[in-house]
Formats: C-alpha cells, structure tokens, sequence
C-alpha cells in the first residue's frame, strides 16, 4: 500500500462513509453528489429508541422529519373508540414525519418503536439553514417532498371520485 | 388538569437552571479557562467540519490542526520576533520617558485653560487641579488594572489545551444529551439547540473576523503613518474590538497620543484618529452587512444593558461574553415562544385562496 493511500485509510472514518451510502439509498437524497451527502450527515442528529418507546404522539407539533435506518417503527391514530389503528409499520430506509418540515402542525399519528429502532433526525431549521448555505441541498429535498405530496394528493382524489362509482 | 402537570416540571427546570447559574457565578474564576476554551473550540468547530464532511475522521483532524497550528504559529513568531520583540522593548523603555511628556503636556494645558476658563483664577485652578489629579490617578491605576488582566495571559496555553478535548468530543456531547432525555422532548432540545447555534454561531465568528481585520489593517496604516510600537497599538486595538466599539475608541487613545508624544503635534494623532474612523466605517460598509445578515439583531437598549451587566458582574470577561450571552437568551425565548405559540395554536396554520382550488 502506497503512504498516500495509507494516510488516507488513518484520515478517512468508515462510520461515515457507511452512514453516507445509507442516506444516499434513500429516494429523498438520491439526487445529491458525495459533497452534498457529507454536508447532510452533519444536518442529522441520530437517536437510537428502545422497543416500545413512543417516538412522537398525535396532536404533538411536528418539527422534524425521521429516518429509520434499523428497526421497524409502527405509525397508529386513534379509532373513533380511542383504541388505535394500525395504519402502517415502516421498513429500514423508510421516512416518516415529513410534514413537518413544512408547517408545525400536530402530527396526525403516534409513531412507536416496535423494536430496538436506530432513526435519524431532520429538524426543520436545518433544512431552512441548509437551503440559504447550501441551497441545492434544500432545494433537491423539497422538490422530493412536493412530489411526494402531488403523488398523496393525486391518490386521495383518485380514492375520493371512485367512491360513489363503488357504492353504486 | 394535565397543563398543572405540565408547568410542574417547567418550573422545576427553571429553579435547577438558576441554582446552576448561581453556583457557576459563585466558581467563575475556576470557570473561565472552561468557558475560553469552549468559546475557542467553538469557533473553530466550523473547519473542522468541513474536513468531517469530506469524510475524515475528527479525533485525526483535531490532531493534525494542533500539530499545523503549532509549525504555523512557530514560524510567524520566528518571522515577525524581530519587529515584536524590538517594539516590546523599545515601549518598556521609553514608558518612563512617555509619563513625563504625558505630564509635561498636561501641566502646559492646565496652565493655558486656567487663564482660558472664565473664572476667577484660584477657583479655575483648583477645579483643573482637582479633575487632573482624578485623571492623573486613573493613568497610575491603568498598569494595575493591566496586571489584572494578567491571569488571562495565563490561560494562553490551558484553552488551547482544554479546548483539544471539546474539539476531540464536538457534538458527541449534545448526541449523549438527546439520547438520554425523554424521547417527547427530542425534537424540542434540538429545535433549542439549533436557534442558540445559530445565534451565538455567526456572533463569535463575527467578531473574530472584525478583530482580526481590525489588527491587520491598522498595524499597516499605522506602520504607513511611521507611528512607534505599531503592532502593540494595532494588537490592542484588535483585542478591545471583542467588547462592540472599543476597538476603535482604545485605536484613537492609544494610537493618537502615542503620534501626538512621538511627532510633537496634534496632527499625527489626528491622522491616527481618521485612520481609525476609517477603519471603523469600513467594518461598519463592508464586514457588518455580511456578519450581520444571519446574526441575531439586539435592540440597542439590550445590547447597552447586556454590556454594563456583564461588565458589573464578571468584569473584562462580562464585557466579551455579555453580547452571546444576551444572544443565548434571545433564543430561548424565541423558542419558548415559538412552542407556546404552537401548543396554544396562536400560530395559524398556512392557508390562502389558491387553497380554494380543485387539484389539477
């Protein structure tokens, strides 16, 4: 091994080039090159949670934007009896809260670990930060994020104007 | 019900938070060298960020900055030695000499107000007398209170020492807190945390942008000016800067009475004083507009009342930190008002017109 490659192999942290590759797996940060990706693992702080912890609750004001990078984390409303509906159970690679990197609103459902759950945090004041110092950053992941909301919105209307052609 | 159990724990916080503060106030001398060096290694944090971003490990970064810093500090003090060392002398030499043109120059003003002033000689006399004794026994107080500042001196090298541990740990610390508190209160601790960076952020490296523009640029115009010990004046004048306004006000002092006793005339200290104006308009038209833009913005009366604070309270030191420490403050309550706004719903959610119309 050259010196050179050796210095490098000292300088360069293995922790971040796996956290790297597993933020550029995820759809939302696809489109960001290597200098981009470095810049937005220093955006994210990590929290691991223990099973059975409650990530965040119905009717909580959003702030942040979650990540699951291990685990399976469970999203639930309550039911119009109080107990709560499972609506979904997320997959490592999976995001969840994005809403609130948009408007601080009450979340509209309780996230809970189901297992030991390693997540990433996106807090709204970062990406508005990142979006005045390293706007293409900000910008890539809005885009996704408005996307993401046309394709819901899309759906909804879809599910909205099919109903009454099933009920008939 | 649930808002008194809510509050409980608020005010509980406010309570531990202020006993804190009192112990902090009660060991700040021990404190201080704490509190350089986590200023210093916050300051620098941002470099070092920009390496970890490339993908480079922090403890190895921090090392080889320790060990660039040392080489680079070494060889500017092997190049400029002579000048500095020349100077220092030269002004440990001539102190005396400057006291007694100093007290030659007042007595010859004194003796030419007396007989300016409108006022029956003798009661012109004492009062001159009374308001030159006064001045007279500030400008002997002056090394003594120097000498106080001396222990700073000694925390040369404990900040750059303690401060290698705070850059070695950077944010673990903050990743240890939020892996500890209640998962609940996550999103609000870096929400705090985020506002408080970001205002004491731009703060600090503002200040230490203008500083050093302040040094570099008045030690050229005064050495252009041939004014004596021109480094120590431009050195000073670039450390008063850390308290807002200083800077140029000790510049025209010192500066301008060291070309009035060096040249003879008030003309030299007057072109000292217009390189000063200068500089600080310059600092006001160039560099505040870009260290301003993102930095939290004080009203004015704070800004005064924040400095004459810290200056009671904790001396020189008040003086720097009191404008972060107010900074600090403004975030919290941005914040706290930010959640109670949100909690209440006094903070409206987005809606307009355009909402009004059908998805296409």
């Amino acid at each position: 091994m050259s010196p050179l490659k050796a210095l490098r192999r000292w300088f360069v942290d293995p922790q971040f080039s796996k956290k790297k590759q597993f933020l550029h797996s995820l759809e939302l940060f696809s489109d960001l090159n290597g200098g981009e990706m470095g810049e937005l693992v220093h955006s994210l702080h990590a929290r691991t949670y223990r099973p059975g912890e409650v990530v965040f609750v119905e009717g909580d004001i959003g702030r942040a934007l979650f990540i699951l990078e291990s685990g399976k984390v469970e999203l639930t409303r309550r039911g119009a009896d109080g107990k709560p509906v499972l609506l979904y159970t997320l997959k490592p690679g999976e995001f969840f809260g994005e809403m609130a990197l948009l408007e601080s609103l009450p979340r509209s459902a309780t996230a809970t670990a189901v297992e030991a759950s390693r997540l990433h945090l996106l807090y709204r004041t970062k990406l508005d930060a990142m979006l005045s110092s390293h706007p293409r950053i900000g910008v890539t992941i809005m885009a996704h994020l408005a996307r993401l909301l046309s394709a819901r919105l899309r759906r909804a209307t879809g599910e909205l104007s099919a109903a009454p052609a099933t009920n008939a | 019900m649930p808002n008194h159990r809510r509050a409980l724990p608020s005010l509980s916080a406010f309570v531990v938070a202020g006993a804190c503060l009192y112990g902090a106030y009660l060991v700040r001398a021990a404190l201080t060298p704490f509190v350089l060096a986590a200023a210093f290694a916050y300051v620098l944090n941002p470099l070092i960020v920009y390496f970890e971003a490339r993908g480079l490990k922090r403890a190895h970064l921090v090392l080889a900055g320790y060990l660039a810093a040392g080489l680079l500090g070494y060889a500017t003090y092997a190049g400029v030695k002579t000048i500095v060392v020349e100077q220092v002398t030269d002004l440990a030499n001539d102190a005396p000499a400057y006291a007694k043109q100093i007290q030659k120059l007042v007595a010859a003003q004194q003796v030419k107000l007396t007989h300016a002033l409108p006022l029956p000689p003798k009661v012109a006399e004492h009062a001159l007398d009374s308001m030159v004794g006064t001045g007279l026994e500030r400008v002997q107080a002056l090394p003594t209170e120097l000498l106080g500042l001396l222990p700073l001196l000694a925390h040369a090298l404990l900040v750059p020492f303690i401060g290698f541990f705070f850059l070695l740990d950077g944010p673990d610390g903050f990743e240890h807190l939020i892996q500890t508190i209640p998962s609940r209160f996550v999103e609000q601790a870096i929400h705090l945390m985020g506002e408080i960076d970001t205002a004491l952020g731009n703060y600090l490296r503002g200040i230490l942008i203008v500083a050093a523009a302040i040094t570099i640029v008045s030690f050229v115009g005064l050495l252009l000016l041939g004014v004596d010990n021109a480094f120590a004046i431009a050195a000073l004048s670039g450390v008063s800067s850390f308290v807002p306004y200083m800077g140029a006000v000790v510049g025209i002092l010192v500066g301008g009475g060291m070309a009035w006793y060096q040249f003879g005339t008030l003309w030299g200290a007057v072109k000292v004083a217009l390189l000063f104006v200068g500089i600080r308009v310059a600092d006001e038209a160039l560099l505040q507009p870009v260290i301003a833009r993102h930095s939290v913005h004080l009203h004015p009366m704070v800004f005064l009342l924040a400095l004459i604070l810290g200056g009671e309270i904790f001396g020189f030191l008040g003086l720097v930190f009191a404008i972060p420490a107010a900074c600090i403050l403004k975030a919290l309550i941005q914040v706290g008002w930010s959640w109670y706004a949100s909690e209440t719903g006094l903070a409206s959610a987005y809606g307009s017109a355009a909402e009004a119309v059908p998805y296409t």
